[in-house]
């Protein structure tokens, strides 16, 4: 087969799955039918019961992999849409968010450390809460496997979008602030995804603080992370 | 349906070439940035210098973020790739980044709303 109808195959397979487990999200809305969590069980199904590689499903799929980037471009728009809102929460944001990425990283650190886990595994969780392509950039300053903190990146952001709604029930959020916030924060693009379900406002701040958090966390990984491995592992 | 297709493809076409021009600025000059993020701001540019129009990115854009979990699927396929996780310790790690997203949402949540709460009231008094 050539890689053109491999892609084609792969795309079209993907988004199927896709649009099925969001019809199944739908009508049953149980935290085991999230989409990111329902699709690629079936895919994985899929996989396993075929003579198919990981690989070869990842250079399949490779298209929606790649819209990640223009997606995370298009951004923009509901930045630019609400800007007087922003400016005027500035305060708000920039609080709220150095308070996240600083417990994002403690609490990561001081659980693993009670859980035992070793170097590698223990620098490349840290940077788990912010959006892929900045938290590859900060597990490789700060000595990380850049691959292991995708997975953990994938696997906070399929916990957040769940528990998300969760937690601002029992943390009594009325806010769309506060909502934004928290949910940009703590599962980056799929908490996002999640505020825009609230409401457009919910959507923007979450997206700015999806932003922040990332900008934050590469200063962190810079002044504080370096000195925190050095006091918590030597 | 044919028009809406035109126009959904070449207004992604538009925001690629953000993404491309975002890619290859953060590449020449080695930022500490992905591309994207760069991408990100460079639109945000020229949306605010109006060389950019809202409708000529909005149809496209709103398509992007509202199937956005679609984008993330073959990472989390690619998870099998880690079937070392599929042990005790990918219990413990799932158990880790369950509490923690926990704290972290809670601590970001309750922090925003406090702060939202005063500026309202201090906006009021005055």
């Amino acid at each position: 087969m050539t890689t053109a109808l491999i892609i084609l195959i792969g795309t079209i397979v993907t988004y199927v799955i896709y649009r099925a487990s969001k019809v199944v999200y739908k009508k049953w809305p149980l935290p085991f039918f999230h989409p990111l969590l329902l699709c690629p069980l079936i895919l994985i199904a899929i996989i396993q019961l075929s003579s198919l590689q990981p690989s070869d499903y990842a250079l399949s799929s490779s298209l929606w992999t790649h819209m990640l980037g223009p997606a995370t471009v298009a951004f923009a728009i509901p930045i630019y849409k609400h800007a007087p809102l922003l400016r005027k929460n500035i305060m708000i944001i920039l609080t709220s968010i150095a308070a996240g990425t600083l417990v994002a990283i403690v609490s990561s650190l001081l659980l693993s450390l009670v859980l035992h886990f070793n170097g590698d595994l223990l620098i490349s969780i840290l940077p788990r809460s912010i959006t892929t392509p900045i938290a590859i950039e900060v597990s490789k300053t700060i000595g990380g496997l850049p691959t292991l903190t995708t997975v953990f990146v994938i696997v906070t952001g399929v916990t957040g979008g769940i528990i998300g709604p969760y937690v601002i029930r029992l943390m009594a959020l009325k806010s769309p602030v506060a909502r934004g916030l928290a949910l940009g924060m703590g599962a980056h693009g799929v908490g996002t995804n999640k505020a825009m379900e609230y409401g457009e406002q919910e959507g923007t701040f979450s997206t700015i603080g999806m932003i922040m958090a990332a900008g934050m966390t590469l200063v962190w990984a810079g002044l504080l992370i370096p000195s925190l491995l050095q006091i918590t592992i030597l | 349906m044919v028009r809406k297709t035109i126009t959904i493809l070449s207004q992604l076409a538009l925001i690629h070439v953000f993404y491309f021009a975002g890619v290859g600025l953060a590449h020449i000059l080695s930022l500490p940035v992905p591309g994207s993020i760069v991408g990100l701001v460079l639109l945000l540019l020229s949306l605010f210098a109006g060389i950019v129009k809202l409708e000529w990115i909005e149809k496209a854009g709103g398509w992007l973020l509202a199937e956005l979990l679609l984008f993330f699927v073959p990472s989390a396929v690619g998870i099998l790739n880690y079937k070392e996780i599929l042990n005790w310790q990918g219990l413990e790690t799932l158990l880790l980044i369950l509490i923690s997203t926990f704290i972290v949402m809670a601590a970001t949540g309750f922090t925003a709303e406090r702060l939202y709460r005063r500026k309202r009231k201090g906006e009021h008094h005055s």
